[in-house]
């Protein structure tokens, strides 16, 4: 009852007013300034994708086109089996990111949460598997994977996400060691299972970390050309990577940039859409796990 | 608690579906590719049925070969052509991933950055002598000069067999020679007024510097062949004679001495003294980190090799070609670029793969691979003719002369011949560098140079 009278006695002027200084105004001037250089390239990418290919050649370059292409985003999918390069990229990060979740969390908890001798040690030679590049391991995986019979097929480029990924192991062993004992104690009361816990009250405590390990996995795999290009033979097999780096493979033709920008926009859009969707718990996951 | 995981059941149910439906795709050999290891090296009983890979670069101007694989096929029922492709970057990691992974391919070319040479010192190439007679192949049965034939032999031995053939040339902007009121330079080789000292000259009339980048432009761009290469166009050969009869390992080199080094001078002063030529930076600046700034019509006369005609159709100005002027060497003019069909050791059907070869080197199928490729020049001279009509605006007169006088001055491109090529050229690309920019003299580098060059070959 005392409410109603004191909030219409407020005078309007006790509204807190926000003080804009000198400082605000610099920061938020240097924020417009790098937003803008920052998009300034992918405003040069949407708009070369919309020029022809004759306007590709002026020096010095136009900024916007003289006579807007839009031929080109339907060109691209007579130029490139476009749909089904698209389809199968999708596949595979889809699958991967999947994969790579299930198999590190798992072994991310396991590191987390026990601690039983040499565990230090095993933790280290994961880590160390880090620092070995792909070329090293890049034929005996090929010999591996060619005795299976798998070559031209997607599952050299799906399987490995399923038995971990070291640096997605240590950024969800980072998290899951902040989550606080007791919960684990609690449950372990009422009768849960380990694996139960891990399901049950470690994941879904680590929506923020989940989705940062689902983000980068997808777009590792995404991008990834060298993998795709040694396992993969048949055109229609092939993803959106392999596709694309066909259009600047020629040392002797000038290479069709306009059709590149247009696959590069529509290449852009899964992991934009994905980073949009997945932003907030993206953002709190650096900041919890202290990785960035 | 429920919901996450009902969820985590669905995620794991799907995963392991579609990885058994995967697994069920990747299937086991076809019937075709069963042609088990040394029981068909010949041409197999009736009813066999072998599988060749032919493997090439992922862009159109190669894969184009799908195209002209059923033809291959109605005439040789037998043999099955499959086709492997990588990105330019990647063709060498996948060659040598094919190959150690015992799945190498039949048939391809040093599409990559490695060349002839390197492939050959890496054991990896058939000696297709024998073959060749096995088989009755005759190169002037394909109209192959047979001096072509001979770039791809080692100790009489032959390796590889022409398929394509690149020249050097002169491109020049008819639109920039008009505007200076020059007359066009020579297609013809053996005009005696068309030198070095001519070219520069004509060069002058048309460069502009301006602090307005867009109102400037050069006479002449000399990009003759890669940085190693070039002292040749003075009559100063850096390595050792052995070099190109014993697969490519020079026994010596010399890119420390005068000579060498003078020539290297007389092409730097093309930039530095008579500023008739574009920097680095500024080539960069116009046509992008790959780019050809003749390409932006900032050029007036380009040499380089003839694949930069395959785009002239889409230049905005009219264009020409011209003979490499003479510049004191009097039997080396135009570096080529002949791009040779490999059969690679491991291959299981060379015969069959011969029998691809043939078939990509008659008259017919080289003719119907210019206009599918986009302008690749054949080998065999009879479907020469028709590369030379292939380009609009440009005299086909003028190609032939250019092409048949760069095959009379031409010299096979060192990075095809010399070992260890990739590396050779990156090193001097990093030493030169400094040069190229105006922090440090020739003298300076050239010794540094030697040195290196020495190691590569060494390794």
């Amino acid at each position: 009852m005392s409410s109603i009278p004191s909030l219409s006695t407020r005078p309007p002027s006790s509204r807190p007013r926000r003080k804009v200084g000198p400082v605000k105004i610099i920061s938020l001037l240097t924020l417009i300034v790098t937003t803008f250089l920052m998009l300034l390239p992918l405003f040069f990418m949407v708009m070369t994708s919309l020029k022809s290919k004759k306007e590709m050649l002026k020096f010095p370059p136009t900024f916007l086109p003289e006579s807007w292409q839009w031929s080109n985003y339907t060109e691209i999918f007579d130029t490139l089996q476009f749909g089904t390069l698209y389809k199968n990229s999708l596949i595979i990060a889809v699958l991967s990111v999947i994969g790579t979740l299930i198999s590190s969390a798992l072994v991310a908890y396991g590191f987390a949460r026990y601690k039983g001798k040499g565990n230090k040690i095993w933790f280290m030679l994961l880590l160390s598997t880090m620092m070995l590049p792909y070329p090293a391991i890049m034929i005996p995986q090929f010999i591996l994977f060619s005795k299976m019979n798998w070559i031209d097929t997607f599952l050299p480029l799906i399987v490995p996400a399923f038995f971990g990924s070291a640096y997605n192991i240590f950024l969800l062993r980072q998290f899951f060691t902040t989550l606080p004992e007791e919960m684990f104690d609690a449950g372990r009361i009422d009768g849960c299972g380990e694996l139960r816990m891990w399901r049950q009250i470690a994941l879904p405590l680590s929506g923020p970390a989940l989705a940062t390990v689902a983000i980068f996995a997808f777009i590792y795999s995404w991008n990834d050309l060298l993998t795709p290009v040694l396992y993969l033979s048949s055109s229609d097999k092939f993803t959106l990577p392999v596709g694309m780096a066909s259009l600047t493979s020629s040392r002797f033709r000038i290479p069709p940039w306009h059709l590149l920008m247009v696959a590069s926009v529509l290449a852009m859009l899964p992991i934009v859409t994905l980073f949009a969707v997945a932003q907030k718990q993206f953002v709190e996951g650096i900041v919890l796990t202290g990785i960035k | 608690m429920k919901k996450n995981r009902k969820t985590f059941g669905t995620l794991f149910a799907a995963s392991a579906l579609l990885l058994t439906t995967l697994a069920g795709c990747s299937g086991g050999k076809s019937v075709e590719d069963v042609a088990s290891p040394g029981s068909n090296s010949s041409s197999g009983g009736k009813g066999d049925k072998v599988t060749i890979t032919y493997y090439t670069i992922d862009s159109e101007d190669r894969t184009f070969v799908e195209k002209l694989i059923p033809d291959f096929e109605k005439e040789h029922p037998n043999i099955k052509v499959k086709m492997e492709k990588a990105p330019y970057e990647q063709f060498d990691s996948k060659l040598q991933t094919l190959i150690a992974g015992n799945k190498s391919p039949d048939i391809t070319s040093h599409y990559g950055y490695g060349g002839f040479a390197e492939y050959y010192n890496k054991g990896m190439l058939m000696d297709l002598t024998d073959l060749m007679q096995e088989t009755g192949f005759k190169a002037e049965d394909y109209n192959i000069p047979e001096h072509l034939m001979d770039i791809y032999k080692v100790k009489d031995h032959t390796y590889g067999i022409p398929l394509n053939m690149y020249v050097t040339l002169m491109m020049y902007n008819k639109d920039m020679f008009d505007a200076a009121k020059l007359s066009y330079p020579p297609s013809d080789y053996e005009d005696k007024s068309w030198t070095f000292d001519k070219m520069v000259e004509d060069a002058k009339k048309m460069t502009v510097h301006s602090d307005d980048i867009t109102k400037t432009q050069y006479g002449v761009d000399f990009t003759w062949s890669e940085r190693d290469m070039r002292p040749l166009y003075f009559g100063a050969d850096p390595y050792s004679a052995d070099t190109w009869t014993n697969g490519g390992v020079p026994s010596e080199t010399h890119f420390d001495s005068p000579e060498v080094i003078a020539a290297y001078h007389k092409f730097f002063d093309l930039i530095f003294k008579d500023k008739v030529s574009p920097n680095t930076e500024w080539s960069k600046s116009v046509a992008g980190q790959n780019g050809d700034p003749f390409v932006a019509g900032k050029i007036g006369m380009s040499v380089g090799g003839s694949w930069i005609m395959a785009g002239s159709n889409d230049f905005p100005f009219k264009v020409g070609v011209a003979a490499v002027p003479w510049g004191g060497n009097d039997k080396v003019r135009s570096p080529l670029f002949v791009d040779p069909l490999l059969i690679l050791k491991d291959s299981k059907h060379p015969k069959e793969a011969m029998e691809f070869i043939k078939f990509l080197l008659t008259t017919e199928v080289q003719e119907k691979s210019i206009e599918l490729s986009g302008g690749n020049p054949p080998v065999n001279t009879k479907a020469a003719e028709t590369y030379y009509k292939h380009f609009e605006g440009v005299d086909p007169e003028d190609v032939k002369k250019v092409y048949e006088g760069a095959v009379k001055y031409g010299y096979e491109s060192f990075n095809h011949l010399i070992v260890h090529y990739s590396q050779i050229n990156d090193m001097f690309i990093n030493e030169l560098q400094p040069v190229e920019t105006g922090h440090k003299t020739l003298e300076e580098v050239m010794g540094t140079i030697q040195k290196k060059v020495t190691e590569i070959i060494k390794r």
